[in-house]
């Protein structure tokens, strides 16, 4: 049995007096790519940013390479790389010292962060702007960036908030295959995002989750197994209890087209 | 980045940061990192490919207008030697300034949202984040009080001695940390108890009120030195505990005088202890604050839809096509609701309101003799407009600036039409309520026969508006620039445009010595205005087109 690398129990918050998780129970082991999925306001992001201790109030015990991470103790993230979903970042920066500070803080040395970072920039075809501020960069690039930032203290586990966003089909195929082979070689990468297509193909473990509680998890397989439908996004309205795509969007165009059957 | 001098100079004290059990390499990480962007407030987007970087911090560049405004307090020193009265006004002023500078500046830097996910997700302890954030903060107000007390202390130098320049300096250090605490306290009660963008709102009006506050606290400061009597010495009352300024002026009164009165000795123990007391329970709350900035972060709250109303009537009333009237709309909306836009036009507002008072009760004083209601101190009114150009600049900047693609992206008929509606929307929405206003309470004052004067300085302000909008924006798109451009402008030809509301003045008061100069007076402007908006706003397009 390989690894526990992170272990959910019973987490439950409330943000203004609304449950946003209700008792998520789940562990993650060494390896797995595991495809985060869910409707808007599931509490998706809500739960990668509990693991990232940005909220602290919620119940429940969170454990992350096996040791709890309330103690207040933030080494544990010296070991975790971050995606975040809304790319935020310090843009009046230049990639260089972006990237060399991200990697000081995930306790780096100086040079070797700056070298690192110059290295996989220039993978990524992007060491012309290695010097440029990133308030210049295109979305594609700024998502690059955001992704050699998680990834230049050679992290154990990964959480990707929807990583592809803005990228090119080539970059897209090079992330997959970036993510595959870590996992390969022991990562655990902790996916979340709305694109169906990828989450299938790139997951070994698919979690759903639907009002704050996990809603199904398993392998993609096992996922077709009970539902009995063909796609993953099909398997997703499916669980949600979504079946009025097709009457959503009649009506939509209809109110385009100036012929309103509403009102 | 640079290797700062300042933090070359922190670096001394880092023994006093690893004692508190702050991670200090981590500190000086974030530090260096904000100070390098502090250095590039206007963004490089607009001239990416230029050579000719804007180099150097603004706010380091900004600190000799602080020290000009520095001068205020020096005459202070001068009236004789009652420490406690000298002191107390000194204080007073600084914590004012020092104050709203803190609320309108770093409010950006208290509340920087970014900094919990780009730095909260690393291996970087909670008590590094919030130590950096406060030096950095520490360090800027520490430069905003040198700069702007330097003139009052070489002057006190000369006229106290030395022992007491050396007491201020002890004694400006608890004020400042005091200025600190307070500002971050008042901030932390306002996220616990308020949320979302209910808060954004309080903050920004708490913003404007603040700026109001101080310039129209130091009028009502200069007035009431008048009726002190500088000859009385200083006489305890319970009241005085309530008032931080004077706390810091009892330690002279205390130490240099050896006044032992036990009023003087609470007084100087509070400006010992509050400060320490006050940053105590800063730190301690830091991280709930922390908690609390999440808020910010989530739009809470239901949406209702608005009554557009009385935009709708106005809207119809002064525009004359439908585009004009669309962007007379969205313009409306725009700056009611942008909060930049309200921080920096509407305290204006507050002082166009204000000043014109002012100026009024100054000549009370002065003409005692004779009927004011006669004069022509009316007049006064034409201060209201001094604001007029700063706020039509304002116009050209939004926080959502990248939102403005849809302005050049829509197909117009008439392309100078979202100026023209922009341009009225100011007037009716802004200048018209603050001159309704003043205008009421002038006419109280004056009696009726001024009408036909507000007529004039109504036709004034709205050829003043149209001039300075081609001045200032020209054709620039309102709404479609960064607000951290706006620092970039030319300060003095905003200042000169602001003066020719002087003009309008002056050229007013001489018509006023011929008899029914002002009828002649209003018709000429009716001509200039019509003739200025026609040339500026009319649209050549369709001209070509007809023609």
């Amino acid at each position: 049995m390989t690894e526990k690398v992170l272990s959910l129990n019973d987490l439950t918050i409330s943000l203004g007096g609304k449950y946003v998780l209700n008792g998520i129970n789940l562990d993650v082991y060494q390896g797995q790519i595991i495809g985060y999925i869910g409707p808007n306001g599931a509490g998706k992001s809500t739960t990668v940013k509990i693991m990232l201790g940005l909220i602290e109030d919620y119940q429940g015990t969170v454990e992350i390479f096996g040791r709890d991470i309330a103690t207040g103790d933030h080494t544990y993230k010296r070991r975790i790389g971050y995606v975040p979903e809304n790319a935020e970042i310090y843009d009046n920066l230049t990639a260089s010292e972006y990237l060399t500070f991200i990697g000081e803080l995930y306790g780096l040395d100086k040079d070797v962060a700056e070298t690192k970072a110059r290295q996989l920039m220039q993978e990524f075809e992007l060491d012309h702007v290695f010097h440029t501020r990133l308030s210049a960069f295109s979305k594609g690039m700024r998502q690059k960036v955001l992704i050699i930032s998680s990834l230049l203290h050679d992290p154990d586990l990964l959480f990707l908030d929807e990583p592809l966003n803005g990228l090119d089909a080539n970059s897209v195929m090079i992330i997959k295959e970036i993510l595959a082979q870590l996992a390969a070689q022991g990562k655990t990468i902790f996916y979340s995002s709305h694109i169906m297509d990828v989450v299938e193909k790139i997951s070994n473990r698919i979690v759903l989750l639907v009002d704050g509680a996990v809603a199904a998890d398993g392998s993609f397989a096992e996922l077709k197994e009970q539902s009995k439908e063909g796609s993953l996004e099909q398997i997703f309205n499916q669980l949600t209890g979504f079946d009025e795509h097709h009457d959503v969007a009649g009506n939509f165009v209809s109110i385009v087209s100036g012929e309103s059957r509403h009102e | 980045m640079n290797d700062f001098s300042s933090l070359r100079f922190l670096d001394r004290f880092q023994f006093l940061f690893r004692r508190l059990g702050i991670d200090y390499d981590d500190m000086r990480k974030i530090l260096q990192l904000k100070l390098t962007m502090d250095q590039r407030r206007v963004p490089t987007i607009f001239n990416m490919d230029s050579s000719k970087k804007k180099q150097g911090n603004q706010f380091l560049k900004s600190l000799w207008l602080y020290a000009l405004y520095g001068l205020i307090s020096v005459p202070f020193l001068f009236f004789g030697d009652h420490y406690m009265l000298q002191m107390s006004l000194l204080f007073g002023i600084t914590m004012f300034f020092l104050m709203t500078s803190m609320i309108s500046d770093f409010t950006s830097v208290l509340l920087d949202v970014r900094d919990k996910n780009i730095i909260g997700t690393k291996p970087v302890s909670k008590k590094a984040i919030s130590a950096a954030k406060m030096v950095h903060v520490g360090m800027y107000i520490a430069l905003l009080a040198g700069a702007f007390l330097a003139a009052p202390f070489i002057v006190m130098i000369f006229t106290k001695g030395i022992l007491f320049s050396l007491l201020f300096i002890g004694v400006i250090l608890l004020n400042l940390i005091f200025i600190i605490a307070l500002t971050a306290l008042i901030y932390i009660f306002t996220l616990q108890i308020f949320s979302g963008e209910l808060l954004k709102d309080i903050i920004n009006y708490v913003q404007i009120l603040l700026s109001v506050g101080i310039v129209v606290g130091y009028q009502l400061l200069a007035r009431s030195f008048e009726v002190i009597d500088l000859t009385v010495s200083y006489t305890f009352s319970w009241w005085h505990v309530f008032i931080p300024p004077i706390w810091f002026g009892a330690p002279f009164e205390l130490l240099l005088r050896q006044n032992m009165s036990s009023g003087i000795i609470f007084l100087s123990l509070l400006a010992l202890f509050v400060p320490i007391i006050s940053i105590i329970i800063y730190a301690r709350l830091m991280p709930s604050f922390e908690r609390n900035l999440e808020k910010l972060l989530n739009e809470s709250g239901t949406s209702r839809q608005k009554l557009f109303k009385l935009d709708h009537l106005w809207s119809r009333l002064v525009c004359f096509n439908r585009e004009e009237r669309v962007f007379f709309q969205f313009a409306s909306a725009m700056m009611k609701k942008e909060r930049d836009f309200k921080l920096k036009v509407y305290p204006s507002l507050g002082f166009a309101l204000f000043f014109p008072f002012v100026f009024l009760f100054n000549s009370f004083n002065n003409e005692l003799t004779g009927n004011i209601g006669d004069s022509k101190m009316y007049l006064t009114i034409y201060i209201g407009s001094i604001m007029i150009p700063a706020a039509i600049h304002m116009l050209k900047y939004s926080e959502n600036y990248n939102g403005s693609w849809i302005l050049r992206t829509v197909s117009l008929a008439d392309s100078l039409s979202l100026h023209r509606g922009a341009i009225k929307a100011f007037f009716v929405k802004l200048y018209l309520p603050v001159f309704a206003v003043l205008s009421v309470v002038f006419l109280f004052i004056f009696s009726p026969r001024i009408a036909p004067d507000l007529v004039a300085v109504l036709l004034g302000g709205w050829l003043h508006t149209i001039i300075s909008y081609k001045l200032l924006n020209n054709r620039t798109y309102p709404f479609s620039q960064s607000f951290e451009l706006a620092q970039d402008t030319n300060t003095a030809f905003n200042i000169l445009l602001s003066l020719m509301a002087g003009l309008f003045a002056l050229v007013h008061y001489i018509v006023l010595s011929f008899s029914y100069g002002i009828y002649f007076y209003i018709g000429a402007l009716l001509i200039v205005t019509v003739v200025s908006w026609l040339i500026i706003f009319r649209n050549n397009d369709a001209q070509l087109k007809q023609g």
